[in-house]
């Protein structure tokens, strides 16, 4: 798969989790990528994603997810 | 017509052009040419403790076609008497009163030195005087020069001795070949300096006479590391202008000085910080009379923006240069090929296929040859379009991002309320 379509799916994804109502809890990179663990009530999972563009845009739903919590308009 | 004049720490001049001490400051004989020329000011070859210099001296890298992309040195600082420069000085200084003299100095790192020389160059009526600590060769292995400018304790020591019998202002010239030159800068300032200048030339050996083995440039069969210059140094200085211009602990003028070679370059160390410039290589290679396009084009330039004075640039470009860590991840430019420019050398689809990101496609269009951006694996590097040969063929062109503006420093910082 070319990096542009693995990194549409991987946003996809993170799109999906948060679509379903999970939320973002615990997010670490290292030098195989960025690793995010979700969670909604009892059910947790982990996304591993690989692609720069999927990392960027994660960190821009991060921030949004975080403003949301902090009770802010985005 | 701008008003080109300038007036750094307390020095006025005609206009920013300064030529920085080197050859062409020798004597009074060329620097009273170059006023005629046209030059602004021109600080005065080195004066200080006793030298000699060796034959040859020069050589310069020419790259594809281009003479003098850089320029490399052996020199040391002036090997005429004290009294003679002196004289020279004053007589120049008499036929220019409203030009610019600076004394560039160099001695050994003691007090009386420094007290010594600075009270006889003002005594001839200099309007300032530069502290060479940066002459990367000879002078250093005697402990001067670049190895006082790397050591930041010297630096503000021998500013301060400096500054201790100083009527005129004092500009601290540093070298390039420090890790960081804001270190050194501060402790000019620490030490009181005026004003600080850079750069001086950078330690290079300019290359290897394949048939003989010798060093180029030789002094009979042996050779030593000397100093570069000229328009191969310029991105160098720029960026050592600017680290000081945008450091609140450099807060004296600068004047900018490494590979500027007309009126653009000058403009752009203005705008990055300095309030004036000196050139040596371009002169060098091209003659005094350089200083008319100069002034020419700084007019014409600040003449079309509707500028009235040329200090009104100075450091209109700082607050743009930042840390990478504050460059915003979700900006995006994009390449775009003009096909009908396009000569298909294929330049730009060989550069990105083998050395970038593979996205530009070869494709044919009624039989004709054609090249396509493919934009979604596009990251708007640049390449293609700084190796294309044919101007307006490629663009860079932004592209709104569908992500909000977020930089390095912002995403770790939110990315770290999430680690455990
Ligand atoms: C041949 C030569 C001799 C130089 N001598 C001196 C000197 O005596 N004192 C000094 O401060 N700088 C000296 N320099 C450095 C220049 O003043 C200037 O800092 C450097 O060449 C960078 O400017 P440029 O790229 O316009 O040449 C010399 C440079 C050259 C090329």
């Amino acid at each position: 798969m070319s990096d542009h379509l693995l990194s549409k799916d991987e946003m996809k994804k993170v799109d999906d989790y948060l679509d379903r109502g999970f939320k973002v809890h615990y997010v670490y990179e290292n030098l195989s990528g960025m690793f995010v663990e979700f969670n909604r009530q009892e059910e947790e999972v982990c996304l591993q994603i690989l692609t720069a563009d999927a990392r960027k845009y994660f960190a821009a739903k991060l921030q949004e997810q975080t403003l949301l919590q902090e009770g802010m308009s985005i | 017509m701008a008003d080109l004049r300038i007036d750094l720490a307390g020095i006025k001049s005609p206009n920013p052009f300064w030529l920085a001490s080197a050859p062409p400051t020798n004597s009074g004989y060329q620097v009273q040419r170059a006023f005629e020329a046209g030059w602004g000011g021109a600080v005065w070859k080195t004066l200080g403790e006793p030298i000699l210099n060796v034959s040859s001296r020069f050589a310069a890298v020419s790259y594809n076609g281009q003479r003098v992309a850089g320029f490399n040195n052996i020199e040391l600082i002036t090997d005429r008497p004290l009294e003679v420069n002196l004289q020279e000085i004053l007589e120049t200084k008499k036929r220019f009163p409203n030009h610019a003299i600076i004394a560039s100095l160099m001695v050994e790192p003691k007090q009386e030195k420094w007290h010594e020389i600075v009270k006889k160059v003002e005594a001839v009526g200099v309007d300032g005087l530069e502290l060479n600590f940066g002459c990367p060769h000879g002078m250093a292995e005697r402990g001067m020069g670049a190895a006082s400018g790397q050591v930041p304790e010297l630096v503000e020591k021998q500013t301060y001795w400096a500054k201790e019998v100083a009527r005129t202002p004092v500009i601290v010239k540093l070298t390039p070949n420090i890790t960081d030159i804001t270190v050194t800068a501060e402790a000019a300032v620490r030490g009181g300096a005026d004003a600080v200048s850079m750069i001086n030339t950078i330690n290079s050996l300019a290359g290897v006479d394949l048939d003989s083995w010798n060093t180029v440039p030789h002094v009979g069969g042996k050779g030593a590391h000397g100093g570069y210059s000229g328009a191969a140094v310029k991105p160098i200085a720029l960026n050592m202008v600017a680290e000081c211009a945008r450091n609140p602990f450099v807060n004296v003028p600068i004047s900018g000085i490494g590979g500027i070679s007309n009126w653009r370059d000058a403009a752009e160390f203005m705008l990055m910080g300095a309030t004036g410039v000196q050139v040596c290589t371009a002169a060098m290679h091209h003659g005094f009379s350089i200083v008319e396009d100069m002034i020419d084009g700084l007019n014409n330039y600040l003449d079309e923006k509707g500028i009235a004075s040329v200090m009104d640039i100075v450091g209109q470009s700082v607050q743009r240069y930042s840390n990478w860590g504050d460059l915003d991840l979700n900006y995006k430019i994009v390449a775009e090929i003009n096909n009908e420019v396009c000569i298909n050398c294929n330049k730009c689809h060989i550069a990105c296929e083998d050395t970038a990101h593979q996205c530009i496609d070869l494709y044919t269009e009624s039989g004709r040859p054609m090249l396509k951006v493919r934009e979604q694996d596009c990251v708007g590097c640049n390449l293609c379009a700084i190796v294309c040969p044919v101007e307006g063929a490629i663009s860079m062109v932004e592209r709104m991002s569908t992500i909000a503006p977020m930089t390095w420093n912002e995403r770790q910082s939110i990315i770290s309320s999430f680690a455990r």
